[in-house]
């Protein structure tokens, strides 16, 4: 090797050391794990207990359904809602532009644990202000912590919520980097603004939207934080359990890092061909 | 100014340097169990002076977790002392042995042992070693309003079955408009249904922890009336935290639960809450069954990588194996002691004034000998995953009978251990 090559790796040794450290020999050894029993020690190779019990697990399947049920209506929603606000946003008739962007960007800034506890009042089956809305206007309280359907679409509004303002702000910036002599030159030729906005905006904003789909793909699938405090751990009896809790459960609650270590592997494959989907789906088609 | 800081400076460093025969104990502790140990504190200062204790107060599931994590990593990060529940205790004995120091050496010998019941010290054993020592236990009993059950008419203590205990459920429900009969934590545990099952003498697994006993006729009778309650619209689901709430905002008539309960709604209901409610036995499924069950009930390690254990076993031999120290706790928070011959203290006789004048701890304390203890095992957790969405599908009309629920509970849990149904 050239002495200049092997300087360059002196330098990037002490991150080199870290990374391996903590990342590369985290991936192969779970990797390892994944192939034995840690039910009992002393640990034995049994694939059985890991890989084959992810093919039948109910459990697994649960979690995996739900993560699923959240991928396809919380992405799609929460980046045509944030397209929409995108849109307001940018528009020139907009007083305070700068407070309204921050306001919907805000949520991203709180934590995860306080404004779980502030949605878990709200939503309180009994004196939440939801409830006592619904109930003021005529229709039925929701038992939004029991009932199983409730309890999923309150984490998706919960994440919707936290998330939709910083798509926005993605979405928002795309927009202003087209350049607005395209939309003169189309208003000169009398093209109506909604198909300006369906023939020039959208491919114009393809790219960014692929990137903002491809976020919340990866962020759905490592869903954690909203199930966990909001709905109790997933409540009510898993019915909004993620892959990400249920490998929380297993690796940290029931010390089954095998099993853990072979969840982990099947998300990760998950999420990179649910990725590459988007990608291809998004891809330009010149 | 600087010559004060100089001063300051200086009388730190030579009170530090006086005080080095000082040692500091860190605790963690969740719930009620946390006031509970810091109230022994002033009394075990009085004979050891020179250990400071710090009990450090965490939710339940963040001990927990923070443990095992820190067990997982070698023991790095822990306190010089944690608190655990017995039943899962054995997730700790079996997958991380040296995580929790041995008490044996430390002086928690046979004769110390036998000062508590074989069945709260069953799960602390590997082998010879002693990886904690016990601290309360939850003999299950009824807390209710008095003010309404007497609206309804009803007499608390003639409840005897679950049929009865609905039947007036719905009387109570209709006398007091907002009040539901009962709560259970439907949607994040199992507690109602293990509290019923037990009392059955029916537990996930059987004695011996080889084989699963989830689909045996106790527990389907229990998950059975479990659903016979919500169904009638007789349970508010509550977790802990809503359960208090709900005791706050005069929603709920009656909490089932290990006798820990006691000194959360005493301390926690508001002051014009106080004579108005009463203790009760709990219903069984048949009018002859034992009318006992144990929820709940902890104990206290030691961590193995600990620089102070000497210390530390002298706080856990005070607070938890003298008759002081349980009693303090006993009063107050209402921790039932493990220790035998704290039962026999003359507190236990007294009235109490919040309790509508209630010998409580007699009927509470009565219920211990009639308890059948079930084996945790070290596979709980994951049995208790399994039960609460078998619970939750079952409570949905996910299935057809609770025997099929059950079945399909011992399948599951089966697959996730490797052991066998129990035949």
């Amino acid at each position: 090797m050239r002495r200049r090559n092997l300087t360059a790796y002196g330098f990037l040794s002490p991150y080199l050391l870290i990374f391996a450290a903590f990342w590369l020999w985290p991936i192969i050894y779970s990797f390892y794990l994944s192939f034995l029993s840690t039910r009992r020690a002393p640990w034995t190779f049994n694939p059985s207990m890991t890989w084959l019990r992810i093919t039948q697990d109910t459990a697994f399947y649960n979690a995996l359904w739900n993560t699923l049920k959240i991928l396809a209506i919380q992405v799609p929603a929460m980046v045509f809602l944030a397209t929409v606000l995108a849109v307001l946003l940018n528009s020139q008739l907009l007083r305070a532009r700068g407070l309204i962007r921050f306001a919907f960007f805000a949520p991203v800034v709180i934590g995860e644990a306080a404004y779980a506890a502030v949605f878990r009042l709200m939503f309180n089956t009994d004196f939440g202000i939801v409830n006592k809305t619904l109930q003021a206007i005529g229709l039925s309280k929701v038992d939004w912590f029991a009932n199983p359907s409730a309890a999923m679409s309150l984490i998706i509004m919960a994440v919707t919520w936290r998330w939709v303002g910083y798509n926005a702000i993605i979405i928002l910036s795309g927009l202003q980097s087209i350049q607005t002599d395209v939309y003169e030159a189309a208003t000169l030729e009398r093209v109506s603004p909604r198909q300006q906005f369906f023939h020039i905006t959208l491919p114009l904003l393809r790219p960014v939207l692929v990137f903002c789909f491809v976020l919340s793909v990866i962020g759905s699938m490592q869903l954690f934080a909203e199930p966990y405090l909001i709905t109790n751990m997933g409540g009510p009896g898993g019915a909004t359990e993620t892959l990400g809790l249920f490998l929380y459960r297993q690796g940290f609650l029931n010390l089954n890092f095998g099993y853990a270590s072979a969840i982990a592997y099947t998300i990760a494959a998950l999420a990179v061909a649910i990725s590459a989907l988007n990608m291809w789906i998004g891809r330009d088609r010149t | 100014m600087k010559s004060v800081i100089g001063c300051a400076l200086a009388t730190l460093i030579f009170a530090s340097g006086a005080a080095q025969a000082q040692s500091e104990i860190t605790v963690w502790s969740w719930g009620s169990a946390a006031p509970g140990l810091e109230a022994t504190i002033p009394g075990f200062n009085a004979e050891h002076p020179d250990i400071t204790v710090k009990v450090e107060k965490l939710g339940y599931s963040d001990v927990k977790s923070r443990v095992l994590a820190a067990c997982a990593a070698g023991g790095v990060g822990l306190p010089d002392v944690f608190q655990f529940q017995n039943i899962e205790m054995e997730l700790i004995t079996a997958q991380f042995p040296e995580c929790a120091a041995d008490l044996v050496p430390l002086g928690f010998d046979a004769g110390a042992q036998s000062a508590f019941p074989e069945f709260k010290l069953f799960a602390l054993r590997d082998e010879d070693r002693m990886l904690g020592m016990p601290w309360d236990s939850g003999p299950v009993v009824m807390f209710y309003r008095r003010d309404f059950y007497d609206k309804a008419g009803v007499d608390a203590d003639s409840l005897t079955t679950w049929d009865d205990f609905m039947t007036a459920g719905a009387a109570i429900q209709a006398a007091n408009p907002g009040v539901t009969m009962i709560n259970d934590n439907l949607n994040g545990g199992t507690e109602n249904f293990r509290m019923i099952a037990e009392e059955q003498n029916c537990g996930y697994f059987t004695n011996d922890g080889q084989a699963i006993s989830v689909a045996e006729p106790g527990c389907v009778a229990a998950l059975e009336t479990v659903k016979t309650m919500v169904d009638d619209k007789l349970v508010a689901a509550a977790d802990f935290n809503q359960k208090i709430t709900n005791v706050t905002a005069n929603a709920v008539a009656t909490l089932m639960n290990g006798a820990w309960m006691e000194g959360v709604i005493r301390n926690g209901a508001p002051a014009d809450q106080s004579g108005k409610w009463g203790v009760a036995i709990m219903p069984s499924i048949t009018a002859d069954g034992a009318h006992a069950s144990n929820f709940g009930g902890s104990l206290l390690a030691i961590a193995n990588n600990s620089d102070k254990k000497a210390a530390a076993y002298t706080f856990l031999s005070y607070a938890l194996g003298t008759k002081a120290g349980q009693i303090t706790m006993l009063k107050d928070q209402g921790l039932v002691p493990s220790l035998t011959s704290a039962l026999e203290d003359p507190y236990v006789d007294e009235p109490s004034a919040f309790w509508g004048g209630q010998k409580i701890w007699k009927l509470i304390l009565g219920r211990l000998p009639l308890i059948s203890p079930i084996n945790g095992s070290e596979f709980f957790s994951d049995a208790d995953q399994v039960m609460l969405s078998v619970q939750t599908a079952y409570l949905n009309g996910q299935y057809t009978s609770a025997q099929e629920a059950m079945d399909d509970a011992a399948k599951q849990i089966g697959f996730a251990t490797g052991l066998p149904i129990a035949q």
